[in-house]
């Protein structure tokens, strides 16, 4: 099974739109309402952030299997300015999230797994996976 | 686990519902502890309540049970912020964790052996304000000579620290306690003067006594002159000398000073935490640290440096603001 | 532990500024944020007036051996003035009297010694 749907990232409204199929697809897989409140969230930062760094960009929903878990998997990319220093934005109380318990820390917290991929100048691809268990 | 959790929850909603007593409230609030402890996240209680509630009461209305699908969503970044909350405090521990070692290894490496000579008695007391000390002594000897460095980083905690451990260096990589204390000098001025940030620097004094010639050489980069006792007179003087802080400019010109000592006389080489001493009435004069000094002057070096470390302590009424040095050579 | 800082741009190279209160390790990052926000051009010239300082410690003395050098390096100049003999001892002490510009009062001023 590898289902996939993506949503552009334009403009605020877009965010929503992520979030309603993200919420959809996560419904489909059979999350509850608090692991749908996670992704949902987890979905609202990674296109907030591409809305307010990047410009624009794409949130891609799939939903996946591994092993014998179904799960899904959100990708976030965009062609923006990269991450000069992913350490420094990956740890907690960093100013952005102004230690508001949201950013990237906020995002890998909300799921089980996290990538990301950078090259400054070229864009920033974020791949957040969370299995239904 | 977390079905566990609903099992007793339910139960502790289900008591509360039917009688609104202080004891079921109780029940609740010890039931939240038990949740923190296993780190359960503010929406999943959240979630839990609501899944109790409906299976008490099947005919809740759907919009009350919908308004908690919303009060979770609004719950996620509590949780978030809780979870960081909870690293940062890991994270602080660790800090303190570490500075605590970093002390220790401060003490370790700037631990110097106060020297036993024929000629000459000396005392040493060293007080940290705070957990890492900005004041720094060091004694090299061989069998005629002492040579004793007096420093003080302005500048406190850990980059003081950092910076001792340069003094530290450009001592060891001198040779031997006969080298002239402007040299010494000049020596740690280069060092410090290239590594050193803008706003930190460091009063050093430097001392060789002959034991041989019961002579005292010193020179001074910037710090609070010694105090000079001769026994015949009775009387106090400064050992001044002029030159500049260490880590101002690179090149500065010391001057060295000689002095004999006879039977008696003695030496006190301090820091500016001994002279900037304030007491509820002002500061304490440098008469009074005379007077207190002299008061114990036949004592031993050690006892005396003890004493006054103690009795400036107590008119200070024992709030010590600044890091505390004084040593004292004495002629036997 | 109360200290004032008042700068005042006199024309476009010259800055005034009047000091009061204590210096110590509490108030000397204020003072010392306070000279950061100059704009230091080149050739500034910068009078700081220290008449009304009662009390400096070591940190204080750092606060202005940065700044000397700021200014220093922008080809600037750097003056203390009204200085107390208390303050004058500190720059003597430190041989920063050598290579500084500072002025102590005329008058044998009266110190306060209550803190």
């Amino acid at each position: 099974m590898n289902l996939r749907s993506s949503v552009d990232i334009i403009t605020e409204w877009d965010i929503v739109a992520a979030r309603q199929l993200g919420r959809n697809e996560a419904k489909d897989v059979g999350f509850g309402t608090v692991d749908q409140a996670r992704i949902t969230t987890a979905i609202s930062e990674l296109a907030r952030n591409i809305y307010l760094y990047a410009g624009k960009g794409k949130i891609e929903i799939r939903q996946i299997t591994e092993g014998n878990l179904r799960g899904l998997l959100v990708i976030a990319s965009d062609k923006g300015p990269g991450i000069p220093d992913v350490r420094k934005v990956m740890e907690d109380g960093y100013t952005t999230s102004g230690g508001l318990g949201a950013g990237l820390p906020g995002v890998k917290r909300l799921m089980d797994d996290f990538k990301i991929e950078t090259v400054l100048g070229e864009g920033t691809t974020i791949s957040a996976t969370k299995l239904l268990r | 686990m977390p079905q566990e959790f609903k099992r007793q929850y339910k139960e502790i909603l289900k008591q509360y519902t039917e009688r609104q007593t202080e004891h079921n409230l109780y029940e609740g609030q010890n039931f939240s502890r038990q949740l923190i402890q296993k780190n359960i996240s503010p929406e999943e209680v959240i979630s839990i309540h609501k899944a109790s509630l409906e299976e008490l009461m099947p005919d809740l209305p759907n919009d009350v049970s919908h308004s908690f699908d919303l009060l979770i969503e609004v719950m996620i970044r509590y949780g978030l912020a809780l979870k960081e909350h909870q690293t940062l405090i890991k994270k602080q521990e660790n800090f303190k964790m570490e500075m605590e070692l970093a002390s220790n290894v401060q003490q370790t490496l700037l631990k110097t052996k106060v020297p036993e000579m024929n000629d000459l008695d000396i005392g040493m007391i060293s007080v940290p304000a705070k957990e890492m000390n900005g004041d720094y002594t060091h004694f090299l000897n061989d069998d005629t000579t002492v040579g004793i460095a007096v420093a003080d980083v302005i500048g406190k905690g850990i980059p003081a620290a950092l910076c001792m451990s340069m003094i530290k260096y450009g001592m060891d990589s001198l040779n031997g306690a006969k080298t002239e204390p402007v040299v010494v000098l000049d020596v740690i001025n280069r060092i410090v003067e290239k590594s050193v940030s803008d706003s930190m620097f460091i009063s050093m004094f430097y001392g060789t006594y002959d034991t041989s010639q019961s002579v005292f050489t010193y020179a001074s980069a910037g710090h609070e002159p010694p105090l000079f006792y001769c026994a015949k007179s009775n009387s106090f003087t400064e050992l001044q000398a002029k030159g500049l802080l260490l880590g101002v400019i690179s090149n500065v010109k010391y001057e060295q000073h000689t002095i004999t000592l006879e039977k008696d006389d003695f030496i006190v080489m301090m820091t500016d935490g001994v002279t900037e001493c304030r007491s509820k009435d002002g500061f304490i004069d440098q008469n009074t640290v005379m007077d207190i000094i002299e008061s114990v002057r036949d004592q031993s070096a050690q006892d005396m440096v003890e004493y006054v470390f103690h009795k400036l302590e107590e008119l200070q009424e024992f709030e010590q603001r600044d890091d505390f040095t004084l040593v004292i050579f004495k002629k036997k | 532990m109360n200290i004032s800082v008042e700068l005042q741009k006199v024309d476009e190279l010259h800055i005034k500024g009047l000091i009061g209160g204590e210096i110590d390790a509490f108030t000397a990052p204020m003072l010392r944020e306070k000279l950061a926000e100059l704009n230091l051009q080149k050739d500034l010239h910068v009078e700081l007036n220290l008449t009304d300082v009662s009390y400096m410690d070591s940190t204080g003395l750092g606060v202005f051996v940065g700044f000397y050098k700021t200014v220093n390096a922008a080809n600037g100049h750097m003056e203390l003035t009204g200085l107390s003999s208390r303050l004058k001892r500190l720059f003597d002490i430190t041989g920063l009297v050598e290579i500084m510009d500072i002025q102590a009062t005329d008058k044998e001023v009266k110190i306060d010694e209550t803190v």
